[in-house]
């Protein structure tokens, strides 16, 4: 379970603050994979990152005993003049991972990203695209009990894209997600509940289709 | 996945990041790495042939290039650690991602690389000196490294105060890298405090760089001494900043992570 109690998150603007959350409590139960739902700039990625405890509320607490991963899409920390290759293994002792573990990440990384050569080439000659495929299969690499995906769905071409959702769908299977996404068609077809955010409040209902019909019903 | 212990999270964050910081030191440019190396044989030639212009031959009782190179290893020590640490949050705040990235965390790493780049340094010394049949006798090595040490250390301290301001007040970094150039010329580095007149020492006694380069190069001769110095007002210079700097850092930790 996940458990959001009182819990104020703002940011100061010039107008003053900008409210994400206000008072607000919430209780995702276990094994549900999440979508998180939002119009533009309501707070949705900060949400998510609140989860994963980079971000931290002004008041109350969240409190889960479970691992999350960094949020995927943001292929944040990659040096540019260091090759894929050695990104991959800073984030594999980041992790505390022996040596055969890191050589099964890096192998696997090498097949998912389809890098070929470029595994070993620095990553300022990569193009966006690239990078994206290596950050997304580092992460598929890793076991959390919680995935935090912030729209990554969309990296590379059409044939990647495809890739990336099936190896997503077979890691649902040991682990849960926490989406967000603007794609309703993503969103139904990979979570079960969804949180609705909209000034201040969060709502979460047990069927993403609610969550959906709110969505919309806020967008009108 | 199973629960690590945090010492054990803390070691693997460090490995992880002391070796990316030398990887990024050696990868960005060869240009770069020579220069990390050759900066203080520059510094020290350029001082060498400045004293034998303006005061001429040797009038010293100890061996002024040894000096210089003693002074100035430990002087780029402090200003490298402070100026490196300085800017650490603000050059990984993409690691802060990962949440067993703690901003303090990098600083550390940092530290510790410039420890040993200058352990390098110092080796790439002895090897110069021993070829070239300088004398190469310590007074007291451990009081030495004791200096060497505890320079570091004011270095870390004085690093993490500024950090957390750099943070918020990005001009800091600016004033102290105009400020650090005029700490050069004044913190016993191409003299000893017993050559100038009192009313100089007095001055430059409020310097808290002045009495740790006297205490290194007052351990490393034999015909120099260590009675300017004031270890206790070394160790205030140490303390004081260092728990300002964690008692800020601890209070805004969550904002440095979430910048």
């Amino acid at each position: 379970m996940i458990e959001l109690k009182n819990v104020t998150k703002y940011f100061r603007t010039n107008e003053g603050k900008n409210y994400i959350l206000k008072n607000a409590s919430l209780q995702i139960p276990s094994d549900t994979n999440i979508g998180i739902l939002g119009r533009n700039g309501t707070g949705k990625s900060t949400i998510m990152r609140m989860l994963g405890q980079i971000e931290f509320p002004n008041y109350g607490t969240i409190t889960s005993e479970y691992t999350f991963s960094w949020p995927l899409g943001l292929a944040g920390g990659f040096v540019g003049n260091m090759t894929g290759k050695a990104n991959v293994k800073f984030v594999c002792r980041l992790y505390g991972k022996t040596k055969i573990e890191t050589q099964n990440i890096i192998n696997y990384v090498k097949n998912f990203s389809e890098l070929g050569d470029y595994f070993e080439m620095p990553i300022k000659t990569y193009s966006s695209g690239m990078r994206g495929r290596l950050s997304f299969g580092l992460s598929l690499s890793f076991d959390f009990d919680y995935m935090l995906i912030d729209e990554t769905l969309s990296v590379g071409d059409a044939r990647f894209k495809k890739k990336s959702k099936e190896a997503l769908h077979e890691k649902i299977k040991e682990c849960n997600i926490l989406l967000v996404s603007h794609d309703m068609g993503t969103l139904k077809e990979l979570c079960n509940g969804g949180i609705v955010v909209n000034q201040g409040r969060i709502d979460y209902y047990s069927k993403i289709e609610d969550a959906i019909n709110e969505y919309l019903k806020i967008n009108k | 996945m199973t629960a690590r212990k945090p010492i054990n999270i803390f070691l693997a964050v460090q490995k992880a990041l002391f070796l990316r910081e030398l990887g990024m030191r050696f990868t960005i440019s060869k240009m770069g790495l020579f220069w990390t190396f050759f900066e203080p044989f520059m510094q020290i030639m350029v001082f060498i042939i400045m004293k034998l212009v303006l005061f001429g031959g040797s009038s010293e009782n100890f061996d002024f290039a040894v000096f210089l190179a003693l002074n100035f290893t430990a002087y780029n020590l402090f200003k490298n650690i402070l100026t490196k640490s300085m800017g650490a949050f603000i050059a990984n705040k993409a690691l802060f991602i990962y949440k067993q990235v703690k901003p303090i965390d990098t600083i550390i790493a940092r530290v510790f690389v410039e420890v040993f780049i200058t352990g390098i340094i110092i080796l790439i010394f002895i090897i110069i000196g021993v070829y070239f049949n300088f004398d190469l006798n310590i007074k007291n090595l451990p009081m030495v490294m004791l200096g060497m040490l505890w320079i570091s250390f004011f270095g870390f301290s004085f690093g993490v105060f500024l950090a957390v301001g750099n943070t918020f007040y990005p001009s800091i970094s600016k004033i102290i890298n105009i400020f650090s150039t005029f700490l050069m010329f004044g913190s016993a580095i191409f003299y000893t405090i017993e050559m100038l007149p009192s009313q100089i020492q007095n001055y430059l006694l409020y310097n808290p760089l002045v009495h740790f380069i006297e205490m290194i190069h007052g351990f490393y001769f034999f015909t120099l001494n260590d009675r300017f110095v004031d270890y206790l007002y070394m160790l205030f210079w140490t303390i004081t900043p260092l728990y300002l700097g964690l008692f800020l850092y601890k209070n805004l930790e969550e904002r440095i992570i979430s910048l």
